[in-house]
């Protein structure tokens, strides 16, 4: 009993607490870079440019079917290669980038798919071209189906995160490994409080999604 | 001076071919209906005049406008050609005014009053100003598709396709649409060309009718001529069985 009080230290959680500031710093830079990037991706499916909607199809298929982890190694030991040498959080920003870009693409495509292709028609139909059409008829329609899905995603990025663990990213996980590294006997109680406050964070985020979505709709 | 001009059309779907050897003229303020059976290539042909669908063979003028051409631009086309659809698609994001409003504004750029303006007389003239500010999953099929009329015609379009406006419709709703398409198709100096298979409102309100029948234009005449003496047997089989219902 006194380990796990000892474990529950002011300090010990405080250190923790600074992990989920990154956890969420991480996130939310990711989620905004992402969603512009990956609904941009998911846009381009739909444009009738030649090779492009097929270029963008073949980098989402490629993304959404590498684990997560190994775009992470990718990222910081092969980049380097290429003459850049990204910090671990930075690098942790844009591997994470480009794998949540390619799950958005194909959340936003078929979320496009969802709205009825009458929609499109009569807009094009009125002489607006593609991009008219998209931004004040199809996607409106088409984001207000995602909500849902959109937050679910931003629920996996947020335990994703802890991947980032494996270049040392002082996320939460990671600040829990280096208080259960100094004294082996906090091992379980750590993992205990990143359970808890994963779960309060993602909790309560899936369920302002369900609410907003709910009202929407 | 012609408004549309097909000579020697194809068009494929795949190996189906949906369109053969189409050569048609239509001039400028005719009214003109397209009849036949499901699956003949109406549809097909009308989508092609404003490049909902593409041709692959022959070539084809609208407005002036090479559509054999890759280099024409179909979004400037598309001002001057507007479209009802069956399913009337009004954009479900916008409420009624808006959806008559958004093309004028974003694609013509008409300033807002007069923008508003022109849309209310639109409404008036369907007789749904007292639905301006209704969403249009709030309106019967009719008053959609009333409402899709008075979209088509904010653009003030020299040609105006409709494509099987009333298929969509209940029966007791087919009657007001037909009246609001007979209003604007005899009031103004515009070119129509109708899908339906209406034949009573065909015989009234067309100046030529054509028949198309597995993707052939079988028969191409003046409206009295087709309905009192179809030439072929085809024609003359399809308007028996109709007409017998």
């Amino acid at each position: 009993m006194q380990t796990w009080i000892n474990a529950f230290s002011w300090i010990n959680i405080r250190f923790l607490l600074l992990g989920l500031k990154v956890t969420l710093g991480i996130s939310v830079i990711v989620m905004v870079l992402s969603f512009v990037i990956g609904s941009l991706m998911g846009i381009l499916r739909f444009a009738k440019i030649k090779y492009v909607s097929a270029t963008v199809g073949f980098i989402v298929d490629v993304v959404r079917n590498l684990p997560l982890l190994l775009i992470i190694f990718f990222t910081y030991f092969g980049l380097p290669n290429f003459g850049y040498r990204p910090d671990v959080i930075p690098a942790a920003i844009i591997a994470m980038t480009v794998f949540e870009s390619g799950m958005i693409a194909e959340i936003v495509r078929s979320g496009i798919q969802s709205v009825a292709t009458g929609q499109m028609e009569g807009a094009r139909s009125t002489g607006m071209n593609f991009a008219q059409a998209m931004w004040h008829v199809v996607l409106p329609q088409a984001y207000k189906h995602m909500i849902p899905t959109l937050v679910s995603q931003l629920v996996s990025l947020i335990k994703d995160t802890s991947l980032a663990t494996i270049i040392v990213v002082p996320e939460m996980t990671q600040q829990a490994q280096i208080v259960y590294g100094q004294n082996a006997n906090f091992t379980l109680p750590m993992f205990v409080a990143l359970a808890l406050l994963y779960f309060v964070v993602c909790f309560a985020l899936s369920l302002v999604g369900s609410l907003v979505g709910k009202q929407l709709n | 001076m012609s408004m549309i001009e097909f000579n020697n059309v194809q068009k494929f779907y795949g190996k189906f071919h949906a369109l053969r050897n189409i050569n048609l003229k239509i001039d400028k303020g005719e009214t003109v209906v397209l009849i036949g059976p499901s699956g003949s290539g109406k549809s097909t042909l009308i989508r092609t005049i404003n490049q909902l669908e593409s041709i692959e063979g022959g070539q084809l003028i609208v407005n002036n406008h090479d559509l054999s051409d890759s280099k024409t631009d179909a979004n400037i086309l598309r001002r001057d050609v507007g479209m009802v659809f069956q399913h009337f698609n009004l954009y479900a994001n916008k409420n009624v005014l808006e959806n008559i409003m958004l093309a004028p504004r974003i694609v013509s750029h008409v300033p807002e009053a007069e923008n508003k303006q022109r849309a209310m007389n639109l409404l008036e003239m369907v007789g749904l100003a007292d639905k301006a500010q209704n969403m249009p999953r709030q309106l019967s099929g009719g008053q959609k598709q009333r409402v899709a009329i008075a979209r088509s015609l904010a653009m003030r379009p020299k040609l105006l396709l409709f494509d099987e406006p009333t298929s969509a419709l209940d029966p007791e709703m087919i009657d007001e649409v037909l009246q609001v398409i007979k209003k604007v198709t005899m009031a103004s100096e515009m070119t129509s060309l109708i899908v339906t298979h209406e034949m009573g409102f065909a015989k009234e309100v067309a100046d030529r009718v054509i028949f198309m029948d597995q993707g052939h234009i079988v028969e191409d005449d003046d409206s009295q001529a087709f309905f009192n003496q179809p030439q072929t047997e085809r024609a003359q089989q399809f308007l028996s069985k109709i007409i017998a219902h």
